[in-house]
């Protein structure tokens, strides 16, 4: 079996190195990805979009599709881990996992805690909103919301965290901030343009075709950070307590 | 005037990020090096940093000093969350019971529990 397994993974690396002999060299102004496209990204994605972030428009925007998918990607390994490991009243009993004991609070942890958390939110709404302008965007900024919360159920504990988030409202969340996603592709499909054609938004909002583009990618980040977020956390709730949410670390 | 007042802060920043590195390479157990790296970090980021907001004053005008406020938060906020992570790290090593040194031939502590469990 074992040598079955190195068998296949000799063939299939002497496969790879072969098929990365004719990958082009970094840089090489010649190789496919610069040739057809990188230029008219360049050239036309600020007149097109209104959004100086040539980053940002090629990924929610001339790549929606793809970074919907991505999305999607995110909230199934969130539910995965949640399927292996949350458990119910029913199969707790089965399982025994002894955790050591935890006594007391710490209050300088604890204060520290509710002075960062407010700053690390703030930061977090702003990378989302200024993804824009500036390295950040939705999977950045949903990744700070989800550490402040993080933050929160490590200093204090998961059930104080749990209190101010429950956990069917995390789930729905994660659900919701895809479908945000989707629903905002799906409406540019009812106004008669491709799925995820953002300029379909224009007429509706009164503003011009790029400024609608700009706002489509603003409300897909934000269903971007929404998911984020609350599979961050689900995964610390599930993974720290064993499934059980009760003490955690 | 401003340069030496820079030089003064990025100076005293390196001396202090070079007793960190001694402290954590030289001192004798998890304790003291925890305790080496959170003193010396904070304080040498903290005045590196700010000898970088001084040295962007050298044009004064709303956009350096937007820059250099931003710089003066890195800093608000590295002296809140460097120290309370020292102080948990060494929380976590206590209760793991991590030994701490003691100097060879010192009599035994009689309230000293972090041995039990090598």
């Amino acid at each position: 079996m074992k040598k079955t397994a190195l068998l296949i993974i000799a063939v299939l690396g002497i496969l790879l190195l072969r098929a990365a002999e004719d990958l082009p060299f970094w840089g090489d102004p010649q190789s496919p990805a610069s040739v057809h496209l990188s230029d008219y990204y360049l050239e036309e994605s600020y007149e097109e979009t209104s959004v100086p972030n040539i980053v940002t428009s090629v990924l929610a925007d001339y790549r929606g599709y793809d970074t919907m998918f991505e999305t999607v990607v995110i909230f199934c390994a969130g539910i995965t881990v949640l399927i292996v490991l949350r458990r119910t009243h029913r199969r707790r009993a089965k399982v025994i996992s002894p955790r050591p004991e935890r006594p007391g609070a710490d209050i300088i942890l604890q204060t520290a805690a509710r002075l960062l958390v407010p700053m690390m939110q703030l930061f977090a709404l702003y990378v989302v909103a200024h993804g824009h302008h500036s390295p950040g965007g939705g999977f950045q900024g949903g990744v700070i919301l989800g550490s402040s919360l993080i933050l929160l159920a490590l200093s204090y504990d998961i059930q104080m965290a749990l209190h101010r988030f429950k956990e069917k409202l995390v789930l729905l969340f994660s659900a919701g901030g895809v479908l945000l996603y989707a629903a905002i592709g799906l409406a540019c499909l009812f106004l008669g343009r491709n799925f995820l054609a953002y300029g379909a938004w224009a007429a509706l909002l009164g503003i011009s075709e790029p400024e609608a583009h700009s706002h489509g990618m603003l409300g897909v980040e934000i269903g971007v950070a929404i998911t984020v977020l609350c599979i961050m956390f689900s995964l610390y709730i599930d993974l720290a307590s064993g499934g059980d949410l009760d003490e955690g670390l | 005037m401003l340069d030496i007042l820079v030089i003064i802060f990025m100076v005293m920043g390196l001396f202090f990020f070079f007793g960190t590195t001694v402290g954590i390479v030289r001192f004798p157990d998890f304790y003291t090096r925890t305790h080496a790296a959170g003193k010396g970090d904070t304080l040498s980021v903290m005045l590196m940093l700010f000898g970088l907001a001084l040295y962007n004053l050298h044009h004064l005008s709303p956009a350096t000093l937007l820059v250099s406020g931003k710089i003066v938060i890195i800093c608000v906020v590295v002296f809140i969350a460097s120290p309370t992570a020292t102080h948990a790290i060494m929380d976590a090593g206590y209760e793991a019971k991590v030994r701490h040194w003691s100097r060879p031939g010192a009599p035994k502590d009689p309230q000293d529990n972090s041995g039990e469990k090598q």
